[in-house]
C-alpha cells in the first residue's frame, strides 16, 4: 500500500504549478498589467521587458481605459503619433510613466486616417492640452474638446498642411517656399535633396 | 531722498505730446515679452498685463521650429545624430543618447563596456556644463552678473575637455547607436577631467557665497512661482521642478541605464516648490554630479572596444534596423529626456518623437505659474523652470 500512495502524491505536487506557474504573476510589470487588464478586458496588455508595458486598446475606449490607468500611472509623459500611410491609420501612443512603481507604458490605439477625431484626456492630465495641439497641428487630428486647437508651432500659412503626414509633399513645399533655385542638389547635380 | 516725482506741468505736456507708451488712464495693456528678452532665450510670452501684475500669459513657441522630426525621416540612421542633437543646445549629448539607446534596443546590440562608461561620463559632463549655462542665465536675471561670468568661465574649461575627445565644442556629434565614434584621446585627458571636477568642487563654495546663499538671490525667489505636488503630477513636470516639490523621481534612479545602478549618489528633495526651492535642488545637483564624475574616474575606463562589432555596420549608410519601436530616456538639467523611434525595417527611421522636458513644463505649467506674478517675476520663474525653447519647436 505504501509502495503505490508515495508515486500518487509526487504525481499531484507536479501538476500543481505547471497550471498554475502562468496564471501567478512574478513581476511588478506583470502585476500592474494582469491588475489593469482585470478592469478593463477589452485591452490587450503585456510585458515587454523590464519596467516597460504595453497595451492594446480600441479607440472608441481610450477614454475609459486612460482614466482607470491613471490611477496607476500618475505622468503622462507624451503622445506620439505614427502615420502608417499603407494601412491607412494613425497610431496614437500614449507614453505613460508611474512614479510609484517605476514603470513606463505604451497605449497604444489606431482611428483611420480619414477625418481623424480622439477624445480629448485634458481632464484627466491637463498637460494633455499642449501635446494636443501638437498632434492636431502635425497630423491633423481632431481632439473633441480642446478648446485650444489651432497654429501653435507652425506659422499660419503651414498649419492647414499637417508636415509630419507620410503623404506631405515636402519637396514640392519646399521649392514653392524657396524657389527652384534653392541649391539643395546632391553630388551628382540631379537629386533634389533635403 | 530726492524727488522722484514728475511735475505736474511735464506730465500734463508728456500726455499731450503722446509720449507715453502706453496711456497712463488705462490700467490693463498688452506686453509681448521675448524672443528679444534674454530670460525668454527663443519664444515669445504675450502677457496681458494690469499695472505691474500678470492677468494672464500666453505662451507663444515656434520661433525655432526647424522640423527635424520630419527631417530625421530622411535620413539613415547614422546621419540622424548630426541632426537630432540640434534639439537641445545647452546639453547636445542628451538627445544623441536618448536616440541612440532607443536604436540600441531595437537593434538588440549590447554596447561595449567601454562604450557605456563614455557614454556616461560625457552625460555627467554635458550635466555639468548645461548647470554652468543655467547659472549663467539665471545670475544675470537676478542681478547678480558675476556669478553668470564666472560659470561661463567654468563651462569653457568642459568645451575644451569635449573639444580634445569629440572634436566640437557645443555639438558633439559623438554618441552613435552602438558605441561612440572615437576613443578617449589619453590619459592626459582623464587627468584634465580630475583636475577639472577637483576645480569646480573648490569653487562651489565661491557660487554659494556670491549666489546661492546670497540674501539677493532669497528675496527675489522665495515663494514665487510656487506649485503644488498634484498639479506638478498632473502635468507632467519631471527633473528639478518635480524633486523641488517633494516627489523623489529621477531617471538615473528610477529607469537606471548605463552605469548609474553602480554609482552611489542621493536625489535632493525640497517640499516648498517655489523658485527658491528649484534653485536650491538644482545646487545640490551639481554637487552630487560632481561626486559621480570623481566616481566614474575612480573605476576609470574599462578596457575593450569602443564600438559595437557588427558586420553590418560596414555599409552605414545602407544600415537597416529590424522593424520595431522602442522609448529611451535619460535625466537631463531640465528633466525627463525621452525619444520614441519606429522603425520599418528599413534604413531610415519610420518616426522620431522626441520629448523634450519643456513641452510639459513650459507651455501650461508656465502660463499658470506666471498668473499673479509681477513683471520683475516673471524672468526669475521663466529662468527656475529652466525652460529650453528648442525642445518644444524642434
Amino acid at each position: 500500500m505504501d509502495m503505490n500512495e508515495k508515486p500518487k502524491v509526487e504525481e499531484k505536487v507536479q501538476e500543481v504549478p505547471e497550471v498554475e506557474a502562468p496564471k501567478l504573476p512574478d513581476t511588478k510589470e506583470e502585476k500592474l498589467v494582469a491588475e489593469i487588464l482585470k478592469k478593463a478586458p477589452y485591452a490587450e496588455g503585456s510585458v515587454r521587458r523590464e519596467r516597460r508595458v504595453e497595451f492594446k486598446v480600441p479607440a472608441d475606449r481610450i477614454k475609459e481605459f486612460l482614466e482607470l490607468a491613471s490611477e496607476k500611472f500618475e505622468m503622462l509623459i507624451q503622445i506620439s503619433v505614427v502615420d502608417w500611410l499603407k494601412e491607412g491609420e494613425f497610431e496614437l501612443v500614449y507614453q505613460l510613466w508611474s512614479v510609484s512603481e517605476s514603470v513606463h507604458a505604451f497605449v497604444k490605439t489606431r482611428i483611420p486616417r480619414e477625418n481623424a477625431k480622439m477624445p480629448t484626456v485634458m481632464d484627466i492630465w491637463p498637460v494633455a492640452e499642449t501635446y494636443e495641439r501638437e498632434a492636431h497641428e502635425f497630423f491633423g487630428i481632431v481632439f473633441e474638446g480642446n478648446p485650444r486647437l489651432g497654429p501653435f508651432i507652425l506659422e499660419p500659412r503651414e498649419y492647414e498642411k499637417h508636415p509630419l503626414r507620410k503623404d506631405f509633399n515636402m519637396i514640392g513645399y519646399v521649392k514653392t517656399i524657396y524657389g527652384e533655385d534653392f541649391d539643395r542638389y546632391d553630388e551628382s547635380k540631379t537629386n533634389y535633396v533635403i | 531722498m530726492a524727488n522722484l516725482e514728475v511735475p505736474r506741468e511735464l506730465r500734463e505736456e508728456a500726455k499731450a505730446h503722446d509720449m507715453y507708451l502706453h496711456p497712463i488712464d488705462k490700467d490693463t495693456y498688452e506686453l509681448f515679452f521675448g524672443p528679444q528678452h534674454m530670460a525668454t532665450e527663443n519664444f515669445s510670452i504675450i502677457l496681458k498685463m494690469d499695472g505691474n501684475r500678470v492677468e494672464k500669459a500666453i505662451v507663444n513657441p515656434g520661433f525655432l521650429h526647424r522640423g527635424f522630426e520630419k527631417l530625421a525621416e530622411q535620413r539613415p540612421y547614422f546621419t540622424n545624430i548630426a541632426l537630432l542633437l540640434r534639439i537641445c543646445v545647452p546639453e547636445s549629448d542628451v538627445p544623441e543618447n536618448i536616440y541612440s539607446m532607443a536604436v540600441d534596443e531595437i537593434v538588440g546590440w549590447e554596447v561595449p563596456e567601454r562604450a557605456i562608461w563614455i557614454r556616461n561620463v560625457v552625460l555627467e559632463m554635458a550635466r555639468l556644463s548645461a548647470w554652468m549655462f543655467w547659472i549663467m542665465g539665471f545670475g544675470n536675471e537676478i542681478g547678480l552678473y558675476t556669478a553668470g561670468q564666472w560659470a561661463a568661465a567654468y563651462r569653457e574649461r568642459f568645451m575644451r575637455l569635449f573639444e580634445e575627445l569629440t572634436g566640437g565644442r557645443v555639438y558633439h556629434i559623438y554618441t552613435v547607436p552602438g558605441g561612440v565614434r572615437r576613443d578617449i584621446p589619453g590619459d592626459r585627458w582623464l587627468r584634465q577631467l580630475r583636475d577639472t571636477v577637483e576645480y569646480l568642487k573648490g569653487k562651489m563654495r565661491d557660487f554659494d557665497d556670491i549666489l546661492f546663499d546670497n540674501y539677493i538671490m532669497f528675496e527675489r525667489t522665495e515663494g514665487v512661482g510656487v506649485m503644488d505636488k498634484k498639479f506638478a503630477l498632473k502635468h507632467a513636470v519631471t527633473g528639478p521642478n518635480l524633486r523641488a516639490v517633494g516627489v523623489p523621481y529621477d531617471v538615473r534612479k528610477d529607469d537606471p541605464y548605463y552605469l548609474y545602478p553602480e554609482l552611489d549618489f542621493e536625489v535632493p528633495v525640497l517640499k516648498e516648490g517655489d523658485s527658491l526651492a528649484r534653485v536650491l535642488v538644482r545646487r545640490y545637483e551639481m554637487e552630487q554630479d560632481l561626486y559621480i564624475l570623481e566616481q566614474l574616474l575612480d573605476m576609470g575606463p574599462p578596457s575593450g572596444p569602443y564600438m559595437v562589432k557588427d558586420p553590418k555596420l560596414k555599409n552605414l549608410p545602407r544600415f537597416k534596423v529590424p522593424a520595431g519601436d522602442a522609448y529611451a530616456h535619460v535625466e537631463s538639467t531640465k528633466g525627463d529626456f525621452g525619444a520614441y523611434v519606429v522603425s520599418d525595417g528599413t534604413h531610415k527611421p519610420y518616426r522620431v518623437h522626441i520629448r523634450g522636458p519643456s513641452q510639459s513644463h513650459g507651455v501650461t505649467v508656465l502660463e499658470e505659474l506666471l498668473k499673479g506674478a509681477r513683471l520683475a517675476d516673471v524672468p526669475v520663474i521663466l529662468k527656475t523652470l529652466d525652460n529650453c525653447p528648442p525642445d518644444i519647436d524642434r
